[in-house]
């Protein structure tokens, strides 16, 4: 299999990673197109250094979250697109009453801090608290703290 | 909130959507990031700075009095080493390897780096209004050959040039406080950093 059809076989499997990442990390369509691009063309730019050493989804979390972290941003910007809007982020059939309950929950995630948003996915991505420290770079037990924390934040956010 | 989180990834298994042929054309995609159009931005900027600074540099030799050489040495200095700082500012966010570290790590690069670029931004919006008044009379004496501490000067000059002067301190207030906004921002990712980074 080619490099080519390798990636695009990865980033296939994966897509719902970094749909979830963009949604996090920036609060509108346009900026979360943008981020979704600039993820896939950082994983392609080091594709070559993934010697397969980590698990796929782990390399994929560390390189999408820095990314989002790199390059999420609060003001606009333009440049040439590839356009996703009729591909990846319109059309998710999701019933409303889902819909809405998803974007109280992405709400309340992107107003956390950039270091309890990435742990937070994390933990909701089902990844154990060993894997989310590998992943983040913290310890096992700034980890479990730190979620127990970022969840009575979004308790008492979603109550006010 | 893990069941909806569950109830999402369930979702967004069954729809894929991208094709091989998007996939590829997102790798190719270049300059299109923020950092690129920042960089653009500065630098536009510091070649017009160097313009000027290249024109004061040829007509020192016009600046028969020790207050306009002074003038001009520090406005030389404004326009030559703040786009360079501001520059490498930028080079260094730009540098930052985004597959190389975790998580934790870039966090604290990029707000390390993102507060030295603020600093250097910080402080050209203040000196800016300073500089202003510092090379009207070395461009008073390139243009016009006129010491402008010595002539006679109309008074809607004072008033043009107060009110460009309260125009610039307004914008350098706005532009301040957002930087400052940021550098707050960053400054408190690297204290939550430090804070727990015993346990």
């Amino acid at each position: 299999m080619s490099k080519e059809e390798t990636f695009t076989r990865i980033i296939r499997d994966n897509e719902g990673i970094i749909y979830k990442i963009t949604r996090i990390y920036a609060g509108n369509r346009e900026d979360q197109n943008d981020l979704y691009q600039e993820i896939v063309f950082q994983l392609w730019k080091s594709f070559d250094s993934f010697r397969g050493d980590a698990k796929i989804s782990t390399w994929m979390y560390r390189i999408s979250l820095n990314t989002a972290l790199f390059h999420s941003k609060r003001a606009k910007k333009r440049g040439f697109n590839v356009s996703l809007e009729k591909v990846v982020l319109q059309h998710e059939n999701y019933d409303p009453v889902l819909e809405e309950r998803l974007q109280m929950l992405y709400d309340q995630i992107r107003i956390l801090n950039d270091i309890d948003k990435g742990i937070i996915l994390l933990f909701l991505e089902g990844k154990k608290h060993d894997e989310i420290a590998s992943i983040t770079g913290f310890s096992k037990s700034n980890i479990g703290t730190r979620i127990g924390r970022i969840k009575e934040k979004i308790r008492k956010q979603i109550l006010k | 909130m893990q069941t909806l989180w569950t109830q999402l990834s369930s979702q967004l298994e069954s729809q894929k959507k991208l094709t091989n042929k998007l996939i590829m054309e997102m790798t190719q995609q270049k300059f299109r990031n923020r950092f690129y159009k920042l960089s653009l931005y500065e630098t536009s900027g510091a070649v017009i700075c160097f313009v000027f600074a290249f024109i004061i540099l040829l007509n020192l030799d016009k600046m028969n009095a020790w207050y306009l050489m002074l003038c001009s040495i520090v406005t030389l200095l404004f326009l030559v080493v703040l786009p360079i700082l501001s520059l490498g500012a930028i080079k260094g966010m730009r540098s930052l390897n985004l597959a190389k570290h975790s998580y934790k790590e870039t966090l604290l690069r990029f707000n390390k780096k993102r507060k030295n670029m603020l600093l250097i931004q910080k402080v050209a919006v203040m000196l800016g209004v300073v500089m202003m008044w510092v090379s009207i009379p070395v461009f008073s004496m390139i243009m016009n050959n006129k010491d402008f501490f010595t002539i006679k000067h109309d008074p809607w000059l004072w008033v043009f040039t107060g009110a460009v002067t309260i125009g610039v301190i307004l914008f350098s207030r706005y532009g301040y406080r957002g930087y400052k906004k940021v550098t707050a921002s960053a400054e408190n990712v690297l204290k939550d950093l430090e804070d727990h980074s015993d346990y």
